[in-house]
């Protein structure tokens, strides 16, 4: 493994001359996901638009040894993917058109994408379960279902890290363990790693091998579920979300996971 | 999840349609613009070699034709491209300053060029091409060109001058641009000689097709018809321009520069088309609504079905503009009132939204 994959070196960024982020350092690992949690203005999507650059940001961002700063933004698009809260998808595009856009830092001003492009567009929509829905106007679908059209962008334009802005806000509980099961095959044993803001602490703790705690725009702890001790995690937590009771207990067929519990005794978030 | 498919064969053979019937009543108006007005000609009267049916057919009627094609092809698509650019339904060609730094400019030129030139005086251009260039019309052709192409060239650099470069900003310096350029012609019409400078300027102001002249033809098509080309060739780089800023960067869109080719194309194919027509009022804001209440996508064939809706309603509103009294009307009066109605029953009879 190794750990020089992805590091972030006192990152601060804001907007104008309000300062949301302030000196937040982490590194990713090859082949991890690592769950960003705080609440909400705690500076999750800002920390996500300061590595990609779309905020001016301070702090330094090196992907396998090269400072981001220095890339072009092309060389930056086949390097890096950002999936919004919501895409900006404003005009009615069947839905391969929406996946194929994935496909345009490797593509010339002019060129068009190939066959073989349009075939991996096509199973990647499958992947995410929109068979057979390339036609489907973009516009029609629910808000669920154009997270994961967007999702099938992003496992098209395969780029070494991604960026994921909640991308499971309007998910159902289904689609929402899916998506991130999706991410992790596709991260998995691969030169990439994966930083998504999530809401949900549950699913966090279920599918990110680092967790990356924010409090009012301070990495307040940095967490790994797989050894981590269960005091010093539901410590952070609490720091984060209130009194909490982090335990440990058995799904049905007998695996240990961790669920988190508010201080009115129910599952977290209630 | 429940299946919201679209039925895409459906969709496909339904633009096929549209586009066909788009293209059939186009040419079915413009062989009805190419017989009727003062002089009625007839295919008869044509194929029987009558000299004056002849000339008239070539110097009037041809050039006549052709430009309300084009410039209602091109005021569609152009409309199009800047609804796309700047994620704004009401954008018009006019939103970056286009119309009216042209409209500055026809003035300029209805006032300083069009009556001191002379064929001699031409920096020793040879002497048809002199000639050309000193007849009023060419030389206010030129000036609304050039003025309408430097309004959008402040536009830009000042676009470019405000933090973040978006395109939020482009329109803020557009509105700027437009304001100083409506300055200027109101001084220009307050230097203007009542008679007869004011009175051409307000004609222009209105539109007409009235004085296209079959010299100014080559020139309009090929720029026209180079600007329409590549924006369709640009069309996927439209698309990943009509995502939000962020996205677009993301995905590896150099924003500025793309962004900044495809509103030059856009612009010239603007000022090619109200240069030599004046201004033509709604047909850019119009058309591709149009298409896109009727077809319901975003597709290359929109853009197109709104640049034969745009070639449809001027070259509808020409005919009405030259036949309707014994004088020749302001073409603008017609493309309003035949667009606004047809508009509105779209907008309620369709099932598309024409944005989201």
């Amino acid at each position: 493994m190794d750990p020089a994959f992805f590091t972030a070196k006192n990152i601060s960024a804001g907007y104008g001359k309000q300062t949301v982020l302030e000196d937040v350092s982490f590194s990713l690992e090859p082949g991890t996901i690592t769950g960003l949690l705080g609440a909400n203005g705690s500076g999750k999507s800002t920390l996500l638009k300061a590595v990609c650059r779309l905020l001016p940001a301070r702090g330094t961002c090196l992907l396998k040894g090269q400072p981001l700063d220095t890339l072009p933004r092309r060389r930056l698009a086949k390097e890096i993917s950002y999936i919004p809260q919501r895409s900006g998808v404003i005009l009615s595009l069947p839905l391969l058109e929406v996946v194929l856009m994935g496909f345009n830092p490797g593509l010339g001003l002019l060129q068009r994408p190939s066959r073989t492009q349009r075939d991996a567009a096509r199973q990647a929509l499958a992947a995410v379960g929109l068979t057979g829905m390339e036609d489907t106007d973009y516009l029609t679908l629910s808000e669920g279902q154009k997270q994961l059209c967007i999702l099938a962008r992003t496992l098209v334009e395969d780029t070494s890290l991604l960026l994921l802005d909640e991308p499971d806000s309007a998910l159902d509980f289904h689609n929402r363990c899916h998506s991130l099961q999706i991410l992790q095959g596709l991260i998995r044993n691969q030169e990439k790693a994966a930083l998504v803001s999530v809401h949900d602490p549950l699913l966090a703790l279920d599918f990110c091998q680092q967790l990356l705690l924010l409090k009012e725009g301070r990495c307040m702890a940095l967490l790994h579920p797989a050894y981590d001790s269960l005091n010093d995690m539901q410590e952070a937590f609490s720091q984060i979300y209130g009194p909490v009771s982090l335990i440990r207990c058995p799904d049905r067929s007998g695996r240990e996971r961790l669920v988190l519990l508010s201080e009115h005794g129910t599952a977290f978030p209630c | 999840m429940p299946r919201t498919d679209f039925p895409s064969r459906r969709s496909s053979r339904r633009e096929k349609v549209l586009l066909a019937a788009a293209l059939l009543l186009t040419i079915s108006l413009g062989v009805l613009s190419l017989m009727v007005g003062k002089y009625p000609l007839t295919p008869a009267l044509l194929l029987a070699g009558d000299e004056q049916a002849l000339r008239v057919f070539v110097t009037l009627r041809v050039p006549r034709t052709c430009m309300a094609l084009l410039g209602g092809l091109g005021l569609g698509i152009a409309g199009g491209v800047f609804q796309t650019v700047f994620h704004n339904p009401l954008a018009s060609p006019d939103i970056i300053g286009v119309s009216s730094g042209a409209s500055a400019g026809a003035a300029f030129g209805i006032l300083f060029l069009s009556p001191g030139l002379s064929p001699g005086g031409l920096f020793g251009l040879p002497g048809g091409l002199a000639h050309i260039l000193s007849s009023g019309a060419v030389s206010v052709t030129l000036s609304a060109f050039l003025g309408g192409l430097l309004a959008v060239l402040l536009t830009l650099a000042l676009g470019a001058l405000a933090p973040g470069k978006s395109s939020a900003s482009i329109v803020l310096a557009g509105i700027a641009v437009h304001s100083l350029a409506q300055t200027l012609l109101m001084g220009l019409k307050l230097l203007a000689d009542p008679e007869r400078e004011l009175a051409s300027v307000e004609y222009w102001l209105m539109g007409s097709l009235n004085g296209v002249s079959l010299h100014r033809l080559p020139a309009t098509l090929f720029i026209g018809l180079g600007c329409a080309g590549g924006i369709f060739l640009l069309y996927r780089q439209l698309l990943l321009l009509s995502l939000e800023e962020s996205e677009s960067r993301m995905l590896g869109v150099h924003v500025g520069r793309v962004r900044l080719l495809i509103l030059l194309l856009a612009t010239l194919l603007t000022a090619c088309a109200i240069s030599n027509t004046g201004l033509i009022s709604f047909v850019g804001l119009l058309a591709p609504h149009t298409a896109r209440l009727l077809t319901g996508t975003g597709r290359p064939s929109t853009l197109l079905l709104g640049g034969f809706a745009g070639s449809i309603l001027l070259l509808g509103a020409d005919l009405l503009a030259r036949s309707v009294s014994s004088g020749e009307l302001p073409v603008s009066i017609f493309t309003s009132l035949l667009g606004a109605p047809f508009l509105i029953y779209l907008l309620v009879k369709s099932a598309h939204t024409p944005y989201r």
